[in-house]
């Protein structure tokens, strides 16, 4: 069950675009950098799937690149078309496949369990090797924040009905 | 038989995305407020959870038997399972982390295997009791699928991130695939499962 959610629309459509804002940094800056034996490297969310990539594990690569860029990527520029239009009272014909997908798609962006997964490699690596934490990581947290409230101010519940109200 | 608590048992449709409330009838196939396709219950839900779920218990076998990733160091490879490497941890005094990867990598797998067998054993076989806690069951089921991904993730940061050439290199092994088709394959399980089905053999 749901309850409803103050301001639902506006918070949404404020939240996406600084969800927007943010996904840039946090995919093309380095997450964490690694100095060990002489040698450095930084790691990008991007990077992880290019060497997954070039080592012939596309499937693994694939999924990764889905569930960290794609579907992430996609759930935001969703979220803003479907409160912008909600916003300004647009009709669109499309609103309703939009509203679909968005719901669909939900469950495959995973930003939050890839935050968990540097976590655990950290900790695996930190004996070993010397981490950087670069900036990449401080946008990627906080894109994880807002894409969690984005989540929570979402009400679908009156999302469906205003979109219903635009067809009439 | 359907039982006449269920909206379905009182001529009653509700649309999968929407939740929009409509009558049963022979001409309205979609969705008055969204225009998706309606359906009293989700198609073939049974038949396709238990060919996905089957598949997954397959993936499942070579996913723990096989080497989920190679490190390594200064020429000399070292393969780990998913298992070997939460022994690891341990062994590094990680036992919280390692209790992390424990759940993530082979609690949560398992207990969608199983927990989602129970479920379709309960529907196959119309099972009285408990309806509520079943649900609550498949509620957990669903929410928990996605932390499985955790060890996909990390082996894909270890191996950009680990990559000086001879000196020290991780390569992702064969179960990393095996693995990400576990998780992915219950995740469309725990989806296309509807767990209408449990109620709807309630009297």
């Amino acid at each position: 069950m749901q309850r409803p959610r103050k301001q639902s629309i506006e918070r949404t459509f404020a939240l996406s675009i600084a969800g927007l804002i943010l996904i840039f940094p946090a995919n093309l800056m380095p997450l964490v950098g690694i100095k060990m034996l002489g040698g450095a490297k930084d790691g990008t969310l991007w990077s992880g799937v290019v060497a997954l990539f070039e080592e012939h594990m596309w499937g693994v690569a694939i999924l990764v690149f889905l569930s960290s860029i794609l579907f992430p990527l996609l759930n935001i520029i969703l979220s803003l078309l479907i409160s912008a239009h909600l916003y300004f009272k647009k009709p669109h014909r499309h609103l309703a496949h939009w509203m679909r997908w968005l719901q669909h798609m939900d469950e495959w962006a995973m930003l939050e369990v890839y935050m968990l997964g540097i976590i655990v490699a950290c900790v695996k690596l930190a004996s070993t090797s010397e981490l950087k934490f670069g900036f990449g990581l401080y946008a990627f947290v906080a894109l994880l924040i807002i894409t969690g409230m984005l989540a929570s101010s979402l009400d679908k519940v009156l999302f469906w009905r205003k979109i219903g109200q635009l067809r009439k | 038989m359907i039982s006449k608590k269920t909206a379905l048992g009182q001529g009653f449709i509700r649309c999968h995305d929407c939740g929009c409330l409509s009558i049963k009838s022979e001409k309205n196939r979609l969705c008055p407020l969204c225009g998706g396709r309606l359906h009293p219950r989700l198609p073939n839900s049974f038949q396709r959870t238990v060919a996905l779920l089957l598949s997954a218990f397959c993936l499942y076998i070579p996913a723990n038997i096989f080497p989920i990733m190679t490190v390594t160091r200064l020429g000399v490879g070292e393969p780990h399972t998913i298992i070997g490497g939460i022994i690891a941890l341990i062994h590094g005094n990680m036992v919280p982390i390692a209790m992390l990867v424990l759940v993530a990598s082979i609690l949560v797998p398992l207990l969608k295997l199983v927990g989602l067998g129970l479920l379709l054993l309960n529907v196959h076989y119309r099972w009285q009791a408990h309806a509520k806690k079943w649900t609550i069951m498949y509620r957990i089921i669903a929410f928990v699928g996605r932390w499985s991904m955790l060890d996909i993730f990390m082996i894909s940061i270890l191996v950009s991130l680990v990559d000086m050439g001879g000196v020290a290199q991780v390569i992702a092994g064969p179960a990393a695939t095996a693995f990400a088709a576990v998780v992915v394959l219950t995740m469309f399980a725990a989806k296309s499962f509807d767990p209408r089905l449990i109620w709807d053999n309630q009297y």
